[in-house]
């Protein structure tokens, strides 16, 4: 494909191996509820029918976490050297392995290891990279680099690299864009200094056990690496901003806050009664594809307006949706995948307010 | 069963206050890291109570007609369609009073289990209780528990994409209600008082108020149904059915109620019901006015409580503000629509027409909305009323009515401005703009005054023109776009005002000197703002693509053919620079039909413009020749 901007999301699947010994309610689950057909397919054994699902990556549970970065990370590493800015979601159940391919074994500290996940490599490639670029053009080009990392959490946004501050404001600049209004950033040098900041926040994320789960994101956590590169040509100064945003999604059963349930109710609290999801339902509603312009009252969640640029746009997203292949976990894995089919349609349109009359006069 | 005054029975009633109160109070305050400890606890309780139950049952030796034993029969999925309720116990007899107490734990067990996660188990202790109450026939007795745990199945099942399931549960407990308001309607038993002691029984007004509100739940829940299946128009109903009985029940947060009400308009605009949509918004706009007064900016200060009420207050409102935009700007849009001849025209026959159909159906109009849906309580009936006179429903036919229409959408701007400034909420600040413009540009078609409707355009190019320049291009991408999109229209759109007074004053084509410069500079602008368009599709690296995304295929393709048009209607006499113009425009023109012929399935986006640039890619190199020939001969 030779669009510049051709397929802005793409999808990554991939399928964990079973559990043992882990205190999770699948373990010694012995039966398989799929199987990986292709490098791009995935087969559910869904009744009456099996189902097949096609993605732009399918990951069998022996797939190395090396390989996951280069099909997944790589090229949008690169692409932020290059000024775009670049996305990684990790989606699934509790338990199905997000944290894993993000990070890495949990008890691990060590980030040579073979098992260190998408997020330290990341680091370590754009390193690579600043250094190598900033090698080959001598003095005329520059890097500065930062990290921020925020957590939503029943849609209040809190700063993990500073648990004392009290909840967090998204708010929007013109030469900004959307930011959150005193986040603390930290200025890295190295992969060890980005993965330092990384472990720091990461230690202060809410997780939950619950007789399901050992432990349960309860929040999505969204990491910040914002590169800026200075080249001077000629005394002019040419600066480009980009950032590389690596979210870990809160597990996928308890998402009924984001767009990302199917059709679900929305119920009515029962503690104050109230029915205060009736205007999303009306919201959905309200059709726009007649053309006509409407309001809606009900403003983005606040991942979604964070991250709004990296949903089509000028962005590079991938979004690896990870699954059990345990047959307990059928009906999750159903609707991590059929989320994951979704996500291929999220898009950010620009409806260009074109007049059609009068065009030709 | 043990006697209502015995010590057992009082240690299950304390049990279960107990179990409610974990539930509904303390699960509130549970930790972080053990989210569910409360409602474990509660679970405990209730497996107790079931026992004693049971026990109870035991003691006094009654048959079990079965079914409810410990081991279940394999469940099959049973639909809960109209089902007859005719034969069974009855519900206020000691068996049928055992089966609904049963029933009772059992949904509180389902309630509990589904709340932590587990919802395989919740299922089975909500088909229990659907099982238990199989057997009864509804009465005051049991027709709330009924409700409940068929809006809980229907919830249930909706999570699980079985939408066509929990609209079988929901409609019983719709057609479970109505029978029995319409049988009996008797303020009816709350299912909490199966476990309370005689003092302690609720007031029939609290009866009353629960029962309905979980009717009101069964009304919110099939609106998403309804929703899921496709169904609009119902779904519509049934959302504003349950805004209406959150009115009566007087069980409505205001503020929030307001944004509903605000929310269903927009649904009615998208449809072109003006009328129920102004009557939502004035709604909307009476109701949001008992949430109180906005605290003033020094109380704010003093406190955070005053400021977040202040905060919440304004952008509730700055919101509501913006659905009225909406409206203004869809009715003129609309009536723009219909009174346009095809070249965009104001067609004075069909105004004509228009209006002689309206005076036949104002007599109509009292009636149509006598039929039509109304909110209202007694106390803001004439409010909303009052507030509705003050703009019209019905589609504006001439200057004066648009005028009307467009001075109250603007009034709204200023008002959904003062929240959403541009520092901090840039996106809607500028989409507060954009609808303000988009107001201009209507009203500027009501217009008949040349050069009044000229200044409505430079009064859109004034608001859009500075944003566009200074907003960050990486963040702003789609915001930008549509904005170019905007100016190089508006642009054009003056830039044909301005030629066609020039021609009527000047009678002939000879134009004087400051209209070819004003000329001009209107089409470069025009020709620029659309070149920024397209050069905001290319990389980083400058390069334009070679395959255009769907979103943009016809923008770019417009944007294409229009620069190639502006070029070609530039005035010089200057030939090296005539020349150039026309090789500009040509390449443009190429651009489109190359573009189409390598990608066939481009062509059905511009249909005109490619037949158009196919026509101009034979005649312009005629011209050109022309024109370099007579260039030759000069030189």
């Amino acid at each position: 494909n030779t669009s510049v901007f051709g397929d802005s999301i793409k999808v990554f699947v991939r399928v964990r191996p079973l559990t043992q010994g882990t205190g999770l309610t699948t373990d010694g689950d012995q039966n398989l509820c799929l199987t990986v057909t292709s490098p791009n397919t995935i087969r559910l054994l869904s009744k009456p029918e099996p189902r097949t699902f096609t993605y732009d990556h399918v990951a069998d549970m022996n797939t190395s976490q090396d390989s996951v970065f280069s099909s997944v990370a790589k090229n949008i590493v690169e692409s932020c050297m290059n000024g775009y800015n670049g996305t990684i979601f990790a989606y699934g159940q509790t338990g199905s392995g997000k944290t894993f391919t993000m990070l890495g074994p949990s008890e691990l500290d060590n980030f040579t290891d073979e098992l260190r996940g998408v997020i330290p490599r990341s680091f370590e490639y754009l390193f690579f990279l600043i250094n190598r670029e900033a090698e080959r053009s001598g003095q005329s080009k520059s890097f500065l680099c930062k990290c921020s990392f925020i957590e939503i959490y029943n849609e209040q946004i809190y700063d993990l690299l500073d648990t004392a501050s009290a909840s967090l404001f998204l708010r929007e600049n013109i030469k900004k864009g959307v930011f959150v209004e005193g986040a603390v950033e930290k200025f890295v040098n190295s992969a060890a200094e980005a993965y330092q900041v990384l472990s720091m926040g990461w230690r202060n994320r809410r997780v939950a056990s619950t007789s399901m789960n050992r432990e349960s994101s309860r929040s999505h956590a969204v990491f910040t690496m914002t590169l800026e590169s200075k080249e001077s040509i000629n005394e002019v100064v040419n600066i480009r901003m980009s950032q590389l945003n690596l979210v870990d999604l809160a597990g996928s059963e308890r998402q009924k806050d984001t767009h990302t349930e199917g059709s679900r109710l929305k119920e009515a609290s029962s503690i104050n009664r109230s029915l205060m999801c009736l205007g999303q339902v009306i919201m959905a509603l309200v059709d726009v594809s007649n053309g006509k312009n409407r309001h809606i009252c009900y403003r983005d969640s606040k991942l979604t307006f964070l991250l709004r640029d990296s949903l089509g746009g000028n962005a590079k997203t991938y979004i690896i949706a990870n699954v059990h292949p345990g047959s307990k976990c059928f009906g999750e894995t159903l609707s991590t995948l059929q989320f994951a089919q979704r996500a291929k349609l999220i898009k950010n349109k620009a409806v260009i307010n074109e007049d059609t009359q009068g065009n030709v006069r | 069963m043990a006697s209502v005054n015995s010590d057992e029975w009082r240690a299950v009633c304390d049990k279960f206050t107990n179990a409610q109160n974990l539930t509904e109070v303390e699960s509130r305050n549970d930790p972080e890291n053990d989210p569910f400890r409360s409602k474990y606890k509660a679970r405990e309780l209730l497996r107790e109570i079931y026992c004693s139950l049971k026990s109870f049952e035991a003691g006094e030796g009654e048959e079990e007609s079965g079914g409810e034993s410990g081991e279940q029969r394999p469940t099959e999925q049973p639909v809960d369609g109209q089902r007859e309720d005719g034969q069974g116990i009855s519900g206020d007899s000691p068996a049928g009073m055992r089966a609904a107490k049963l029933g009772a734990v059992e949904y509180y067990l389902g309630v509990n289990h589904v709340d932590t996660e587990e919802l395989s188990a919740g299922q089975e202790h909500l088909m229990n209780c659907m099982k238990l109450l199989d057997r009864c026939r509804v009465s005051s007795e049991n027709v709330s528990l009924f409700i409940h745990v068929r809006n809980q199945l229907g919830i249930l099942w909706a999570g699980r994409d079985e939408t066509e399931m929990a609209q079988g549960f929901l409609e019983t407990a719709e057609s479970n209600y109505q029978r029995y308001m319409k049988e009996d309607g008797s303020p009816p038993i709350d299912m909490t008082e199966y476990f309370t002691s005689e003092e302690n029984l609720l007031t029939h007004q609290e009866r009353t108020k629960r029962f309905e509100l979980a009717y009101t739940h069964t009304m919110y829940y099939l609106a998403q149904v309804y929703q899921n299946l496709g169904e609009t128009e119902r779904a519509a109903t049934y959302c504003h059915s349950t805004l209406q009985r959150q009115l009566q029940l007087n069980q409505f947060n205001p503020m929030e109620w307001a944004l509903n009400a605000a929310t269903l308009s927009q649904y009615y605009i998208t449809k072109g019901r003006y009328m129920e949509g102004r009557h939502c918004l004035s709604a909307a706009t009476v109701i949001s006015g008992l949430a109180g007064e906005v605290p003033s900016e020094a109380a704010a200060q003093e406190s955070e409580t005053e400021s977040e009420r202040r905060e919440h207050l304004r952008q509730k409102r700055a919101e509501i503000a913006r659905c009225w935009i909406k409206y203004c700007l869809n009715l003129l849009q609309d009536s723009k629509k219909l009174l346009e001849d095809n070249i965009g025209e104001l067609d004075t026959d069909r105004q004509d027409e228009l209006k002689r159909a309206r005076r036949r159906e104002e007599e109509e109009e009292e009636k149509g909305r006598k039929s039509a849906l109304l909110f209202g309580s007694e106390d803001t009936f004439d409010s909303i009323a009052s507030l509705e006179e003050k703009v019209l429903c019905l589609f504006p036919l001439d200057f004066t009515e648009a005028r009307s229409v467009f001075l109250v959408g603007q009034n709204y701007v200023t008002q959904a401005k003062e929240y959403f400034q541009m520092d901090g909420y840039v996106t809607d600040h500028i989409e507060i703009l954009q609808d303000h413009s988009s107001l201009f540009r209507a009203l500027a078609f009501f217009e008949e005054d040349l050069e009044r409707r000229c200044k409505m355009h430079k009064r859109r190019v004034d608001m859009l023109e500075p944003i566009c320049n200074d907003l960050n291009s990486q963040y702003y991408l789609l915001i930008r776009r549509q904005l170019m999109f905007e100016l190089a229209e508006t642009y054009s759109e003056m830039m044909d005002l301005k030629l066609t007074l020039a021609n009527r004053q000047a009678d002939t084509q000879s134009l004087d000197n400051h209209t070819i410069k004003k000329f001009n500079s209107l089409c470069s602008a025009s020709a620029k703002y659309f070149q920024m368009f397209l050069d905001s599709l290319c990389s980083p690296e400058g390069k334009f693509p070679e395959i255009l995304e769907e979103e943009v295929l016809r923008p770019a393709l417009v944007a294409r053919f229009r620069v190639a048009r502006l070029h070609s209607r530039l005035i010089s006499s200057v030939p090296p620079v005539q020349l150039e113009n026309l090789n500009r425009s040509l390449e443009n023109y190429k651009y489109v039909v190359q573009y189409c012929e390598a990608h066939p399935e481009a062509a059905a986006a511009a249909e005109t413009e490619l037949e158009l640039s196919k026509e101009m890619v034979g005649l312009l190199p005629l011209k050109i020749n022309r024109l370099k020939a007579r260039m030759a001969a000069n030189n």
